[in-house]
């Protein structure tokens, strides 16, 4: 029981750091959303320790363990959207499909060249 | 009264349906059981069967939806706990995300043109890798059609998610690294919830590839519209 109110808790916590890059985000005008600007805030707090780990910790695991179930309400959204599936809409889903694919490869293949090349120079 | 009650429903229910759609996938690790897209089918389905709007469902959905912003926050947490493998291999982790964003911008806006799509799509279009909130924004700056960007966005994170498996093996990428800002930068937070899955280092890679993409399209995609289309 204790553990849950720890993670209420730190949710919280992570819920603050969020509406402070949202008022970051919209005093500054700029394009970074605000969950992003908190995200590197709270990054930023911990490398210097000014935040304990132990103050986010359990809540942050929680949260990132179930973070598919928080897409759903927003993904549910393409049932307004659904005559996309059909006629030309249908080659606009195959391009996205198909460029996605290819940043996947390229970066992929990419970054692994390069971090075999690193690992092999170090050994 | 009845926004409340069907508010409450949608609730409850999307926690119901993700529990045993997770329980599901534990049991059939299919690529095409992953839990937000089985909860999503059918909790369309339902909304379709009983006639209720998207809107009344998401007076519910929402609560949800309000814990994202958190979530991303939280991810601040793993990337602490990798931070020393991360500076290590900053060089082959940032070319990486920034080769896939230049990639998807050009890739997605070619398609749409040499298909024929108008202007305001092939803009539209070339913001799908990204997180989207950002997506959003960017579309808006260059004259695209923000509805459409956050379906766009959508198809994109659901099928790094559902492919990435199949492809990995294809073309042989079996580094956590690669496999991380692979999913990162072409399927954003979701593709990053599907990196967490595989491990917390992946997670990492994956989140900061979500990040760094999202700025380097935000840079570059104003000037290849003004240049291409």
């Amino acid at each position: 029981m204790l553990t849950f109110y720890k993670i209420v808790f730190q949710i919280v916590i992570l819920y603050l750091f969020f509406l402070l890059g949202e008022w970051i985000q919209q005093s500054l005008h700029l394009f970074i959303p605000g969950s992003v600007i908190g995200m590197i805030i709270l990054f930023l707090l911990l490398l210097l320790n000014v935040v304990k780990l132990s103050w986010i910790d359990l809540g942050s695991k929680f949260i990132i363990r179930h973070l598919a179930l928080l897409f759903i309400p927003v993904t549910v959204g393409v049932i307004e959207y659904l005559n996309l599936f059909k006629g030309d809409g249908l080659i606009l889903v195959f391009i996205v499909i198909i460029s996605t694919l290819l940043v996947m490869i390229s970066s992929g293949l990419l970054s692994q060249w390069l971090v075999q090349r690193k690992e092999i120079k170090n050994d | 009264m009845t926004n409340l009650y069907i508010g409450s429903i949608a609730i409850i229910g999307t926690v119901i349906l993700y529990i045993l759609s997770a329980k599901i996938h534990d049991r059939f690790a299919k690529p095409y059981t992953i839990p937000v897209l089985t909860s999503t089918v059918c909790i369309v389905i339902i909304l379709l069967i009983s006639d209720i709007p998207y809107a009344a469902y998401m007076t519910g959905g929402r609560w949800i939806n309000e814990f994202l912003g958190p979530a991303v926050v939280a991810l601040a947490y793993p990337l602490y706990m990798q931070r020393h493998t991360i500076i290590k291999l900053l060089i082959p982790i940032l070319s990486g995300i920034i080769a896939g964003a230049v990639i998807g911008v050009l890739s997605g806006v070619f398609l749409a043109k040499w298909t024929g799509f108008s202007d305001e799509i092939i803009a539209t279009i070339s913001t799908k890798s990204v997180t989207t909130p950002v997506s959003m924004a960017i579309t808006e700056s260059i004259g695209g059609i923000r509805p459409l960007a956050a379906i766009l966005v959508i198809i994109a994170g659901i099928s790094g998610a559902v492919l990435n498996d199949l492809l990995f093996k294809l073309f042989k990428i079996h580094h956590y690294i690669a496999k991380g800002i692979a999913l990162g930068s072409a399927s954003h937070a979701i593709g990053t919830a599907t990196s967490m899955e595989k491990s917390l280092i992946q997670g990492s890679v994956s989140s900061i590839a979500m990040v760094i993409s999202a700025i380097t399209v935000s840079i570059i995609t104003p000037g290849i519209i003004t240049f291409l289309v």
